[in-house]
């Protein structure tokens, strides 16, 4: 019962408290996103192939950790079970594909984000009267139920082996006669940059809206907001379902760049890696975790390349990062931004 | 044999190709000037988790490989590089996969053991023409439906075909007191088709027989009590179990410890990947063992095969199992169809397709023996079981004979369903 | 070999559980830390274990001392607790998912210094075990080495609770956790009781993985894999509760064995249930304190 949560359960203290930014700063993010999106859309006519290539994981994580980072940074509510929508989302488009004929990207999104809802509904009713580690766990739980799940009943699901999800339509247009490569670094790239720019711009509205400051006060003190009327259980339940909408997009185009949908997908390391990306990033921050997604993916990367220890070194970052740099690299840039601006 | 190139490196040598390029163009001939360059070969394979060990025996091999064929001009006069990349989730080996063909330039690719992942990795194979070479990883459904017509991928042998043989032995040496059938396996796809495998040519041959109780394992768990516990209850005269993970001999030391080992007889179709972990303290005498396309200490074995294993017990203090035979079928498969299609083009290097295109009907001696590729890209192989024996100087059982068969008798035809072949078909014991 | 067979069978799995969560609800009862590496350490214990007691019986020590081997390796390994609790200090005054990211991070590292040091193969004891026999529990035929796993988690479980409830240290610690500033008012060194309760936490994984071992095998995978286990054990039996460790250890073991009688294709789908079941309308657990 809400009521009885300590202030150590709470899990946030004031000093995470995101600040209402002035003019400036919101003129500043504004720049920074249409920044962002001009410097993607001009990165296949510049970078490698591979690099392209790249990209499409990136936006899928940018979009799930959007998501994401609606229950953590601006709820407070850290979940380690986050993959099961990315997964949810991958087998929604195989299935989509399979069951209704549907190979339209926009069949697979819709479908996905049906599925993600009713999925969602449950757990969050049942999620959102814990904080802390309680959610932590229980969200770990029902990801690896779903994991357990997907292996389970294998008639439906293809068990280990996956779910085959096939190259979708855009916007009705078949680019069945264009090569895989091609497809994904051209026509899927832009349809997902345009999905990420709509998603970014969605969540800023969620944010800046008075649910979002609900949710943020509910965040920073439950006992002081709900007594100032914030329905705070109802309020955690509705960012859980929008994260997992947010969630499962992104597992469709991860579905769509893999070409299967698979159990793995689901498993709570790969939950563990989402957390990492955000806190890389700077969970403080909007655009934190999209920056993290795009940071994590490269430099696992070049790890990958240069050493068959590369687990080894991300340990020690996200332990450098958990200790010594909490903001993760936007937090520390806005915070030498402001000393630098008060010299 | 370096492992993958760093991003400095790839752009001098982006810069360098591009000046050799151009100074080939006019001066150089092409086969010369492709004796310059290395020829690249991608690996795939799993470095930990559950088929660690498996990936380290097809990469040792390949390394050996390669180190004699550059000790001798390499592949067509090009030495041989190799990149490898480690396999682990499909999602994650496919984007591995991609780097190692737009980034690394790979000439083709070599590896990969779970059939997740050569399930994700064929269609983009296929798609970005890269000729790829499946060591492993090819249990049977969802194949129809993602690899239809592969132009540019070749399949090791069915992972069913272990079971098949395995089958038969059991029937041919354990017939009459094969009344109370127990099952464990693991609970994937490979687990359930190997199983029903068992069943269905124990059906077959007409053995009357009763399944006590079927155990589905959760792949690499590590405590079997109580499913031994189950198995014990249920009295088996014959369990058949396909797991050849870690808890292969997890399974069999608990089997042994709670008395299970003594009345009970075992199939183990797939169990030569764990054969050095199989100990002689509890594993018996007189089971069926499988060891599929590589027996290291078959007496029969070639110079080539006997030269291989006494190498890796220098260097590794351990016996081969079959990965190892996988790795260097298909490296020789590749040289082979390399060489076929160079001496059609008469000097110039040939494309993927025109090397895939050779490689269809070519035989190679491979270290457990004679070895081919057949029309429909899947291997023929010759498949090594038999009963286990505690008379020899190791601390693990071996084969007390071996019983040889070729796939050409226990593998599917070209076209074919599996299980409507398993059906059909007549097999001799 | 009847029920009782797999019922001895999952209480074994039980005493497994309850040494690798022991240590789990030791810390959190304390600090209010969920170690996710305590998979890893156990993991650990056990392949320092593997590796001692081979040398030891290589060198001539006699083979029913084997345990004592094993023990001993767990020991010192657990050690590794003093410089992990100081590096968690680090994040004592952060918010709770700071931890679980911090621990998250160890679990990486120790994954690759396994590798490194061990190799991808899965590492396994002689059957050493076996020395000490078979006995016959009603009926049911059981090594004598699992018996005494069994013994010693009961043992484990018996020393903690007059540990934390007889001892002066003990009674400090249940103070401590109750309320830290309290604690320290009333001339506690919190600092040290949050070391001492770490390092004793870590060694109880890394002794209960070596003595484990023994009886089965360790490869790079389970570190990752035991987390849900342990998670599924401390829900169901209650965050910070070592009664609730030992309920929570009991009834996933019993479970398991019951599935595998009645409905093995639900084996690992019933824990979960079970786990959610009690999350939904007992959140505190069996034994935990007011839910959170």
């Amino acid at each position: 019962m809400s009521t009885e949560f300590t202030s150590v359960a709470l899990g946030h203290t004031a000093s995470l408290r995101d600040n209402k930014p002035g003019w400036f700063a919101r003129r500043g993010l504004q720049a920074a996103i249409f920044l962002g999106v001009v410097a993607l859309a001009a990165v296949p006519q510049f970078a490698d192939a591979y690099y392209v290539s790249l990209g499409i994981p990136f936006m899928a994580y940018a979009v799930a950790l959007l998501g994401f980072n609606l229950l953590f940074g601006y709820g407070g509510l850290l979940s380690f079970g986050h993959a099961l929508f990315l997964a949810l989302g991958a087998y929604a488009s195989a299935m989509s594909a399979r069951h209704f004929g549907l190979t339209s990207i926009e069949g697979m999104l819709l479908c996905a984000v049906g599925v993600s809802l009713l999925v969602a509904l449950p757990i969050a009713f049942v999620a959102s009267r814990f904080v802390g580690i309680f959610f932590g766990m229980l969200t770990l739980s029902f990801g690896m139920l779903f994991y357990s799940f997907l292996n389970k009943f294998y008639h439906l699901t293809g068990g280990d082996s996956g779910m085959n999800v096939p190259q979708p339509t855009l916007l009705g247009r078949s680019y069945a006669a264009t090569g895989k490569m091609e497809f994904l670094t051209g026509p899927f790239y832009y349809y997902c940059l345009v999905l990420l720019a709509l998603g970014v711009l969605v969540m800023w509205g969620i944010v800046r809206s008075p649910y979002g400051l609900h949710l943020q006060a509910a965040r920073d003190n439950e006992v002081k907001a709900s007594y100032l009327g914030v329905k705070t259980r109802q309020v955690r339940g509705v960012a859980f379902l929008i994260s997992a909408v947010y969630g499962a997009v992104g597992g469709v185009i991860l579905g769509v760049n893999t070409g299967l949908a698979d159990p793995e997908l689901a498993y709570w390391t790969h939950s563990g890696h989402l957390v990492f990306m955000a806190v890389l990033g700077g969970f403080q921050q909007f655009l934190g975790p999209v920056v993290g997604a795009f940071v994590f993916i490269l430099l696992q990367d070049e790890l990958q390349a240069v050493t068959q220890y590369w687990r080894f070194f991300l340990g020690i970052v996200l332990a450098a990062l958990v200790i010594g740099m909490p903001g993760g690299i936007l937090g520390t840039v806005r915070a030498l931004w402001n000393r630098w601006r008060k010299r | 044999m370096s492992d993958n190139l760093n991003l400095p490196r790839r752009k001098a040598l982006k810069k360098i190709g591009a000046g050799m390029a151009l100074g080939a163009s006019g001066l150089l001939s092409a086969p010369a000037f492709a004796q310059n360059k290395p020829l690249k070969i991608g690996v795939i394979a799993p470095r930990g988790g559950i088929a660690g060990t498996a990936g380290e025996g097809g990469i040792r091999a390949m390394e050996w490989s390669v180190a004699k064929l550059n000790a001798m001009n390499g592949i067509g006069g090009r030495k041989i590089e190799l990149v490898i990349q480690e396999e682990t989730s499909p999602k994650e080996t496919i984007d591995r996969y991609r780097k190692l063909v737009l980034q690394d330039r790979v000439d083709a690719v070599h590896g990969v053991i779970s059939s997740g992942v050569s399930l994700a990795l064929a269609p983009a194979a296929e798609q970005s023409q890269m000729l790829t070479l499946l060591w492993d990883g090819t249990t049977q459904d969802g194949v129809k439906e993602m690899m239809p017509n592969p132009k540019y991928v070749f399949r090791a042998i069915d992972n069913e075909v272990d079971a098949v043989m395995s089958s038969l032995l059991a029937i041919r040496h354990f017939k009459g007191s094969m009344v109370r059938v127990a099952g464990i396996n693991a609970d994937y796809t490979y687990g359930r088709n190997t199983w029903t495998t068992f069943t269905a040519i124990l059906k077959k041959f007409g053995i009357a027989h009763e399944v006590v109780t079927e155990q589905w394992v959760k792949v690499g768990t590590m405590d079997l009590t109580s499913n031994v516990a189950t198995l014990k209850t249920a009295k088996p005269d014959v369990i058949f179990t396909s797991m050849l993970f870690a808890d292969l001999p997890v399974f069999m030391r608990q089997a042994h410890n709670v008395g299970l080992t003594e009345n009970c007889k075992f199939v183990m179709p797939a169990a030569g990947w764990q054969q050095t972990a199989m100990k002689k303290e509890f594993t018996p005498e007189g089971v069926v063992f499988g060891h599929s396309t590589m027996y290291f200490d078959n007496p029969a074995a070639s110079p080539l095969q006997k030269e291989f294993v006494r190498w890796y017990a220098d260097k590794y203090k351990d016996y081969p199992h079959w990965e190892s035979d996988r790795a260097y079928f298909c490296l020789q498969l590749y040289k082979a169809g390399v060489e076929r299609a160079l001496a059609a083009k008469s000097g110039s290097w040939p494309s993927s397709i025109e090397i895939a295109m050779a490689m269809p009907g070519l035989k190679v001696e491979s270290l457990g023996g004679p070895a081919s590729m057949r029309a429909d890209h899947i291997a023929n192989q010759l498949i090594f079981q038999g009963l286990t024996t505690h008379k020899n100087a190791y601390d693990f059982p071996t084969l007390a004979s071996v019983e040889t068969m070729s796939t050409e008798q226990i593998q599917k035809p070209a076209g074919a369903d599996f299980w409507q072949w398993l059906e059909s078909t007549k097999f001799k014991v | 070999m009847s029920l009782i067979g797999i019922l001895m069978a999952g209480v074994f799995h039980a005493a497994a559980l309850f040494l690798l969560t022991s240590g789990l609800q030791l810390v959190f009862g304390v600090q209010r830390i969920v170690n996710l590496a305590c998979g890893s350490l156990y993991a650990l214990g056990a392949y320092v274990g593997i590796s001692f007691t081979t040398w030891a019986l290589a060198q001539g020590l006699p083979v029913p001392m084997f345990p004592l081997a094993l023990l001993a390796a767990g020991l010192v390994v657990g050690l590794i607790g003093l410089p992990l609790e100081r590096l968690i200090s680090t994040i004592y005054k952060r918010p709770e998912s700071f931890q679980l990211l911090l621990t998250f991070s160890l679990i990486l590292v120790f994954q690759d210094v396994l590798r490194f040091f061990w190799g991808a193969n899965p590492q396994q004891l002689a059957n050493v075990a076996m020395h000490y026999g078979s006995v016959s529990l009603w009926g049911a035929q059981m090594p004598a080495y699992n018996v005494f796993v069994i013994l010693l988690a009961i043992a484990t479980a018996v020393g903690l609770g007059w540990f934390l409830g007889r001892t002066t240290l003990g009674k400090m610690l249940r103070a401590t956790a109750e309320n830290r500033e309290a604690s320290a008012a009333m001339g506690v060194n919190v600092r040290m009781v949050y070391l001492l309760v770490f390092t004793l936490g870590t060694t109880l994984s890394t002794v209960g993985g070596a003595m484990v071992v023994p009886t089965a095998a360790v490869s790079l995978q389970i570190g990752v894999d035991l987390v849900v286990e342990a998670f599924a054990v401390i829900v169901i039996g209650g965050l910070g509760s070592m009664k609730g460790a030992a309920a929570g250890a009991l009834i996933v073991g019993l479970i398991r064995a019951a599935a595998l009688v009645l409905y093995p294709e639900v084996e690992v789908l019933a824990t979960y249930v079970i786990v959610l079941a009690v999350l939904v309308f007992k959140p505190s657990g069996l034994f935990g304190k007011a839910a959170v």
